[in-house]
């Protein structure tokens, strides 16, 4: 990491968009279930959806390159959660009330202004993520700040939303989404972009997440909340990273993008001294028929195609490295791929690597014109496919002409460097929701919801008095697993410090013993606190339980059984100590504990034996 | 339209709607585009589309500044489908009339409005290009519940006039919500089809990428490009799913869902042909070939407007029959219950309809009755109440639709006399009435 001077000087800046779905019982605009359940699904629907002409006529640049994948759509269709409204077969209902008191009460908590009247918009989708092609969305609070620090962040916006539809499948073919979660109200909070720094963003967004938890309307679990961060410097552009799932990265992440972003600007400043020109596609199949490079072969037995392209004067500027273990290649790679074909290749590479022939080279060379300074592109697969590849990857190449693309990127979370997903959306894709009336907000009925704020002291005393650990409630009331805890605690009776221990320090350690143990859902940790508080699994047992569980999800039963992980009751342990028959009273706790550490509990052994010993005299 | 204080102070600093405009209130300064007020919500509020896209509503207080920035610098008109003629492809008139696959959102007003130019329809779908010469002819702009039998004689002329003129079939679009009683109307107006009539229209309006009307227009133009039908028919969705229409004999469909795509079924009946998005043409049930011959086509478009349709229901009066009778309305559809059903042995004296009916039929009024249940077919002889009001003398109707019935009576009873429409009525002319009833036709 720099220091701030650094970031000034390249003229960062960095917006966040923090998305999280609120714990209504109703979805936005229908009466179904706004809780996701795992049940089959009821029935499957196919749709397409094609790029219409947007506000003033104009296409957005990022559907009408959806479009242009001319991908088919399939649905998942459930019982609970999916009525026709989802599937864009009846118009919507009534905005849920629930949806916008909590809307209000968290545009509250952000010091936000509510608009005398809100207007609902429709905002075009064409990933097909929504049946109806657009997501209903509306404007219902301006002119925030959260507070961090002794500083105000500036929160521009927020906005009452519908959730998008989750992916189940994506291949090349058709995109399959499960349509359970759409619908479901969301709530997006925007702060302007004055954040300087990848460390406050970080603090920002998690000063965020916080204040949304303790409003206590929101939903938690894996993919409640989602992060988007814009990124820019001054000689780029906007660029939107999508999705961060996991925060604490989140700096590192942007640390990244920072990198990525002045290489482009440096590379854009070199071609353009160079005076590169992107050449057109050629079919080079020929050159190729009785090549041994074995990804051509494979694909040419397919009747296949092979096309290159000339990038003139872009010699050694393809490979050139742009985030660890990115190349400038790679970028153009990921728009070849949305095509459809797996990577191309380029001569920045070691191509003998492949297998070429030095005679291919040099036809290829010669088909091409290529000079001493010039780099090439290619493409192989099915001829349509390959030729639509060729032509996203040279347009990539031509944008590398403009330095840092207008972007939507999404998160190489191995790597912690950002890749593309798609151009950035234009302004021009919303447009009224006509189906439903303006909103006014009624003074006299969301009043109360209208000024509600987070009491922030009065959780951290409730915390503090449960768990009797001021460092851990501290913690947990900063933690996303704030909302679990609490369900623990008002769903079992398991005693709030064994919780709030497990969830913040025995979780982080089994996670960082590499073990997803984020990825167990929240009723199967209640479940396992439940066993705990009936006396049916010790302390250390719940430890092995959770390490368990994500390679056997919700089978906590089976786990206790094959791991024999059963508590021992009262009589056991006496039958096990009369057993033992030993005389030295730490030597005996010692050895039982050794062999029974999961099964008994070592302060009821303590108490056994107490009466055990009492009742002797 | 805004409030009056609204519209004085936007006229004051020279605003127009579509102009851009600086905003100072208590509540907030604001900058963005001036939306105009759609119908609903409250006048006195000032609708602004931000930078962002979205659109705010804020309250106007005589103490608020307001200030011009511009004026609109781009209007948009859709562009012209350039299509040049293939050889290869057949010829195909549209016929545009109106209806939701003809809705754009209007970005300026925010409601809805009908496309102004039928070849905006070309612009949105270039595949059609693909599959037949299009010719787009602007017939009418209305919506479908709008439509009288006056608009059924025009689309029946210009029909008939774009096969005379060559074309080898015809694709009208129009709104959904009547489309099956133009379905019906035209299939008996239009004698000796050439070629195929596909009628269709969306119940998503083309503005959103998610539109049925894309594939049903894609399907019609296959219909009518290719298909060997010598009818008129509805071509919509047969599913949910955006994979195939269904073309649907016009005196045999009924829209049986307010908002699903696939609200129109076959009842009585099946489907004549499943068309898939690719094309394919798979022919689910017996249907009238085209005759080739272009010259012998005719439109008989009269139509007599004094017939109705009425519904039988507990505590009906039938002195409704004498309200039509004193208008001098020359026929009448009952929509009767179960087997052709109306009160006639009731106890209770007023609501008997037996008497109204015998003085219907014996006015010279001709009375069909048909069934609310729509499914299945009536039967004057099964119960003794049916024939009472058979040899009262309804016609009894079989297995037709009371829309479809009722639309054929006006027919009748405009081109043919009274003893005519009456054998008619009840025998078969375009489909509408079948011999058989399958299993398969009620095992949805």
């Amino acid at each position: 990491m720099h220091d701030d001077e650094y970031y000034k000087a390249l003229g960062f800046k960095c917006g966040l968009e923090i998305h999280q779905r609120l714990a209504t019982k109703h979805k936005l605009f229908c009466s179904c279930s706004a809780t996701m359940k795992e049940e089959p699904a009821l029935a499957k629907l196919e749709r397409r959806q094609r790029a219409v002409a947007g506000e003033l006529g104009k296409f957005d640049p990022s559907t009408s390159f959806e479009s242009r994948k001319g991908r088919r759509f399939l649905y998942n269709i459930f019982k609970d959660t999916t009525c026709l409204v989802d599937i864009d077969e009846e118009p919507p209902h009534q905005l849920d009330e629930e949806a916008l008191a909590f809307a209000l009460e968290i545009a509250s908590t952000f010091n936000t202004k509510v608009p005398d009247e809100i207007e609902p918009m429709r905002k075009e989708v064409v990933d097909g993520s929504d049946p109806s092609a657009f997501q209903r969305s509306m404007l219902i609070g301006y002119d925030g700040t959260v507070g961090i620090g002794g500083k105000s962040v500036p929160i521009s916006s927020i906005f009452l939303e519908e959730e998008s539809s989750g992916i189940e499948a994506n291949t090349h073919e058709y995109v399959e989404y499960n349509v359970d979660r759409l619908g479901v109200p969301l709530i997006e909070i925007d702060t302007d972009p004055v954040i300087y720094s990848p460390k406050d963003a970080k603090e920002i967004a998690l000063r965020i997440g916080m204040l949304l938890r303790l409003t206590g309307r929101v939903q938690r679990g894996i993919g409640s909340i989602r992060q988007d961060v814009n990124v820019s410097i001054r000689e780029g552009t906007r660029v939107e990273i999508k999705g961060f799932q996991d925060i604490e990265t989140m700096d590192v992440v942007i640390e990244n993008e920072i990198e990525r972003q002045r290489n482009l600007v440096d590379i854009k400043k070199e071609l353009e001294k160079r005076e590169a020109v992107v050449g057109k596609p050629v079919d080079v199949s020929g050159l190729f028929s009785d090549t041994q490079v074995k990804i051509l072969r494979e694909n040419a037995k397919n009747g296949g195609a092979v096309y290159a392209a000339k990038l003139t004067n872009f010699g050694g500027i393809v490979g050139r490295e742009i985030n660890p273990d990115r190349r400038l290649g790679s970028e153009m790679s990921d728009y070849a791929k949305m095509a459809g074909v797996k990577g191309l290749i380029h001569s920045d590479e070691d191509l003998k690597a492949y297998g070429f022939s030095g005679g291919e080279l040099e036809g290829l060379h010669k088909e091409l014109g290529m000079g001493k300074q010039d780099a090439f592109l290619m493409v192989s697969g099915p001829r349509e496919i390959c030729h639509r590849a060729i032509g996203l990857a040279l347009k990539r190449a031509e944008l590398s002409l403009d330095g840092v693309v207008p972007e939507t990127r999404g998160i190489d979370s191995r790597r912690l460097v950002t890749k593309f997903l798609r151009p950035l959306p234009g302004g021009s894709r919303m447009y009224p929701e006509t189906d439903t009336a303006p909103i006014e907000v009624d003074q006299q009925r969301f009043g109360q919801h209208l000024t509600r704020k987070v009491d922030y002291e009065s959780v951290k005393k409730k915390l503090e008095d449960e768990i009797g650990n001021k460092q851990l409630a501290d913690q947990m009331i900063r933690s996303p697993k704030l909302g679990l805890y609490n369900a623990v605690i008002e769903e079992t009776d398991a005693a709030p410090p064994v919780v709030a221990a497990i969830l913040l320090e025995k979780m982080k350690d089994i996670k960082r013993s590499g073990i997803e143990v984020d990825s167990i859902n929240d009723e199967t940790v209640i479940g396992v606190f439940e066993r705990f508080a009936n006396k049916e699994i010790t302390k250390a047992a719940i430890e092995e339980i959770l390490k368990a569980l994500p390679k056997n999800p919700s089978e906590i039963g089976r786990i206790v059984r094959e791991k024999r992980l059963e508590r021992l009751s009262e009589t056991q342990i006496e039958a096990i100590v009369k057993e033992m028959n030993m005389a030295d009273r730490g030597q005996l706790m010692k050895t039982i504990m050794t062999k029974y550490r999961l099964n008994i509990d070592g302060e009821e052994l303590n108490r056994v034996l107490s009466s055990m010993l009492s009742n002797m005299k | 339209m805004y409030s009056e204080a609204i519209e004085n102070a936007l006229g004051a600093n020279g605003i127009k709607i579509g102009d851009s405009i600086r905003l100072k209130t208590t509540n907030g300064d604001f900058e963005g585009t001036l939306m105009p007020r759609p119908e609903a919500g409250d006048a006195g509020i000032l609708i602004l589309k931000l930078k962002s896209g979205y659109n705010i509503g804020v309250k106007y207080a005589p103490s608020a500044h307001i200030e011009k920035l511009s004026s609109p610098t781009e209007t948009f008109s859709f562009p012209e489908a350039k299509t040049t003629a293939k050889r290869s492809l057949e010829d195909v008139t549209m016929l545009y009339t109106g209806g939701t696959i003809g809705s754009k959102v209007d970005y300026v007003t925010g409601g809805v409005h009908m496309l102004t130019k039928a070849s905006e329809l070309l612009y949105d779908v270039p595949e059609l290009a693909d599959i037949a010469n299009i010719e787009a002819r602007d017939l009418m702009h209305i919506a479908s519940e709008d439509i009288s039998y006056v608009e059924w004689q025009q689309i029946a002329a210009a029909t008939a006039d774009a096969f005379k003129r060559g074309a080898r079939g015809v694709i009208i679009t129009m709104g959904t919500d009547m489309m099956h009683y133009t379905a019906a109307a035209l299939s008996f107006m239009l004698k000796n089809l050439p070629g195929p009539v596909a009628i269709t229209g969306a119940q998503r309006s083309s503005d959103r990428g998610s539109s049925d009307a894309f594939m049903n227009l894609i399907c019609s133009a296959y219909v009518a490009a290719k298909s060997n039908i010598g009818e008129v028919g509805t071509c919509m969705h047969e599913k949910s799913s955006d994979d195939s229409c269904a073309f649907i004999n016009g005196t045999k469909v009924r829209k049986m869902h307010t908002s699903r795509r696939d609200a129109f079924r076959p009842v009585n009946g099946s489907a004549t042909a499943r068309v898939s998005y690719n094309g394919k043409i798979e022919y689910l049930s017996a249907y009238r070939k085209a005759d080739a011959t272009t010259d012998k086509i005719s439109a008989e478009t009269k139509f007599e407007p004094r017939v109705a349709l009425v519904k039988i229901y507990p505590n009906s009066d039938p002195g409704i029959l004498d309200y039509y009778l004193n208008k001098g309305y020359k026929g009448i559809i009952l929509e009767g219950t179960g087997l052709g059903h109306a009160p006639v042995s009731t106890p209770h004296k007023e609501y008997n309809w037996l008497e109204e009916i015998k003085r219907a039929c014996n006015s010279g009024v001709v009375v069909g009755m048909t069934s609310q249940c729509l499914y299945g077919r009536v039967h004057p002889m099964v119960y003794r109440n049916l024939r009472l009001i058979h040899d009262a003398g309804a016609v009894y109707c079989e297995d037709m639709l009371p829309e479809v019935a009722y639309v054929k009576l006006g027919w009748l009873l405009g081109n043919h006399d009274r003893d005519y429409s009456m054998e008619w009525l009840g025998r078969n002319m375009a489909g509408e009435i079948t011999p058989r009833t399958e299993f398969e036709w009620f095992d949805a």
